[in-house]
């Protein structure tokens, strides 16, 4: 008996050591990758928590980006672009983020984020009304926050709000879809979900724009929950109730790719449905090279987050940020896609 | 006589082994057997609070202004706090070596139906947000006496039945709601309940506490526990024993179910919406918190203590991991990790259990 005592014991100790271990090393070694910057994370934490903020003077401030999810180009490029900014001006930049757009996943990030007391935030929030309450708190801290992308309902939180006039790409699509269209036949919108604030405007620029067009009817807007199989659904289902469907526009990156694929399955029925997608991500890329979609509406995400970090440490500095900026698009077709203006456009998946 | 009735599962040989001050004659004393089954729950529990502990040790270490601050204490408990309502009805279901994957959709569900209701009745006061309260509560003990009734007395496994519900609650969600999130609840409900705090405690602390400690005295003190781990241990030896199963297997999924719906209520008291696209992973984080806790996955095996350590280790790493500013995916590894030696480490100790 003393013998298989021995044997138990021995058997779960190492077990839950090696466990632990495991834990430690990946916290040291995931914060070991940017060594300088997670010692300057506990660093400025620890110097931060009696209250006073990083002195004025430029340079070496912590800046964190909470994307709207991670693993999306669009962020990426986003990152790329803050990275280039945070870089030049000396300063860190981490990023942290939930894997789903959802603001019951981004607001324990965020609030994890807070205690890590950085010197400015710029978030992408997910809901318009839910992040309100989170994001206060982030001001309430004594963190400069900046919006990128999506807004919330009261931005006046924020020192600056950077993000694409999302009404007007959508009334460029619009305008690009009918063209595409020849100016007649039925034509639908595939958003995400209500409530997020970009989307929202693209679909209002969108109705604003093929409103003009009399031959064009709207078949109206559904939404795909962010899931490209679901939009794919939504196409088959829209395509057998109204054959006359030959126009679609997706309101973002996975909105258009599920459209993409449910144009295809349709198989010959599919062949006249022009698609016009937001965004313009490798796999999107993929498609309108394939000549599935017909164009891109592509917005200047590095851009979004350059102009972000900018205002957020011009702020820093105790100089007077631009509250609202709104960065522009390109329109990408099969055409145009191999000029140099519109590769820099594409969306990056690493920096 | 008594010991050769005791299945295998309450030999107390395992924890006698592991605790160096037992000696061989724990093994027969039949009288002891409670005292011992105890002390090797205990002792299961135990390892995994120490893990806790030396977890939140190292963030400590690691990031002295930042983890240990009052407000991020009081936010890992709210994060916590919606996750723990479900995992303390999980773990009497897997107790009973069931299982319920439908607890998301059924929250999701439960919030659907208490905002249209509230909607309908003003969205504004006191009296209005206690009736969403009650038609959430109501909607999750509904969906709960389905899954109960349909395993317990159609005989279908818990993993299909709740695999349908899961289908289904989410599917009827959508339909209600045309798949567009519900806005808008009583601002009390928020105010309060969603930021509200008494004595400086979260009140949705206050109400996961409440859960906890209700689900710790049920489990350990009353009969209803106790019946449970028999059900869960064998089902038919309870029931030749007379324990009507059946109607336990009934209450144990209407629990589960109501605790979804009181978990869909504080989920809309924080966030002011449905979130229909969300909570498709709460199923497996409250399975996992369970397991973790060292809940056995084949029943008659676990504490609700333990299911508290099981819910706060997977928050406290992604709360640490985020303020250490480790890249987001190796939260996802380390807690992958800490699952797979939890249930390693339980199956161990019940290879060791059955050699004796």
């Amino acid at each position: 008996m003393s013998q298989l005592t021995l044997k138990r014991t021995s058997g779960m100790r190492p077990v839950v050591m090696a466990a632990l271990l495991a834990l430690l090393l990946t916290a040291c070694g995931g914060g070991g990758g940017d060594a300088a910057e997670s010692e300057a994370a506990s660093g400025g934490a620890s110097e931060a928590a009696g209250g006073s903020e990083a002195a004025g003077g430029g340079g070496d401030y912590d800046i964190v980006l909470i994307p709207g999810v991670i693993g999306d180009e669009f962020y990426v490029s986003m990152e790329c672009g803050a990275r280039a900014a945070a870089d030049e001006a000396g300063a860190s930049l981490d990023v942290q983020g939930a894997d789903t757009f959802d603001p019951t996943a981004q607001t324990p990030v965020l609030e994890a984020v807070i205690a890590s007391q950085p010197d400015a935030i710029l978030i992408a929030p997910t809901d318009r009304t839910a992040m309100q309450a989170p994001i206060q708190q982030a001001v309430d801290a004594g963190i400069t926050v900046a919006l990128v992308d999506t807004t919330l309902e009261d931005p006046s939180v924020a020192v600056a709000a950077v993000a694409s006039d999302n009404v007007e790409g959508g009334r460029m699509a619009g305008d690009a879809l009918a063209e595409l269209m020849n100016e007649e036949g039925a034509a639908l919108v595939i958003n995400v979900n209500p409530g997020i604030s970009t989307t929202d405007q693209r679909q209002e620029g969108f109705e604003e724009a093929i409103a003009q067009y009399e031959n064009i009817e709207y078949l109206g807007t559904e939404f795909s929950n962010n899931e490209p199989a679901q939009a794919a659904q939504i196409v088959d289902a829209t395509l057998s109730a109204n054959p006359g469907l030959n126009g679609i526009f997706g309101t973002n990156l996975f909105s258009a790719e599920g459209a993409a694929t449910g144009v295809r399955n349709a198989g010959p029925e599919g062949e006249d449905i022009s698609i016009v997608g937001f965004d313009a991500g490798p796999a999107q890329v993929d498609q309108l090279e394939s000549g599935q979609v017909q164009a891109l509406i592509a917005q200047k995400p590095e851009e979004i987050g350059t102009q972000g970090v900018e205002q957020a440490i011009a702020a820093l500095n105790g100089e007077e940020p631009e509250a609202e900026i709104t960065t522009g698009f390109e329109v990408i077709t099969q055409d145009n896609l191999e000029e140099p203006e519109m590769q820099e456009a594409l969306y990056k998946s690493q920096c | 006589m008594s010991s050769s009735d005791s299945p295998v599962r309450d030999e107390p040989a395992a924890a006698a082994t592991e605790d160096p001050d037992a000696t061989g004659a724990d093994l027969v004393i039949p009288g002891q057997e409670r005292d011992s089954w105890l002390r090797r729950l205990t002792d299961s529990t135990a390892l995994i609070f120490i893990a806790l502990l030396a977890l939140v040790t190292v963030f400590a270490v690691l990031a002295p202004g930042a983890f240990p601050s009052v407000p991020n204490i009081r936010n890992i408990f709210i994060a916590a706090a919606s996750l723990l309502v479900i995992s303390v009805g999980m773990t009497f279901v897997i107790i009973s070596a069931g299982i319920d994957l439908s607890v998301g959709s059924v929250l999701v569900f439960s919030s659907v139906v208490a905002v249209k209701a509230m909607t309908a009745v003003g969205n504004e006061g006191w009296g209005v947000s206690l009736i969403g309260i009650g038609v959430a509560l109501l909607a999750g003990l509904l969906w709960g006496l389905i899954n109960g009734f349909l395993i317990a007395k159609a005989g279908i496994p818990p993993l299909i039945v709740t695999l349908g519900t899961l289908g289904a609650a989410l599917g009827f969600a959508q339909i209600i709601t045309g798949g567009i999130n519900l806005r808008g609840v009583p601002p009390q409900l928020t105010q309060v309940l969603g930021y509200g705090r008494i004595f400086g405690i979260p009140w949705l602390v206050v109400v996961a506490a409440f859960v906890t400690a209700w689900g710790i005295i049920a489990l350990r003190f009353t009969r209803f526990g106790r019946y449970t781990y028999a059900v869960g241990s064998n089902p038919e030896a309870a029931r030749r024993a007379g324990i009507n199963v059946d109607r336990h297997l009934l209450k144990i999924y209407a629990i589960v179910g109501l605790l979804s719906g009181l978990a869909g209520v504080m989920s809309l008291a924080r966030f002011s919406n449905t979130n229909i696209a969300g909570h498709t992973t709460d199923n497996l984080q409250s399975i996992a918190a369970v397991v973790i806790g060292g809940t056995s996955l084949f029943g008659g095996i676990g504490t609700v203590f333990g299911t508290v350590v099981g819910v706060f280790i997977p928050t406290v790493l992604q709360n640490g991991f985020v303020i250490l500013r480790v890249q987001p995916f190796w939260q996802e590894v380390a807690v992958g990790v800490v699952l797979i030696a939890a249930v390693y480490v339980d199956q161990l100790k019940r290879r060791a259990r059955e050699r004796l």
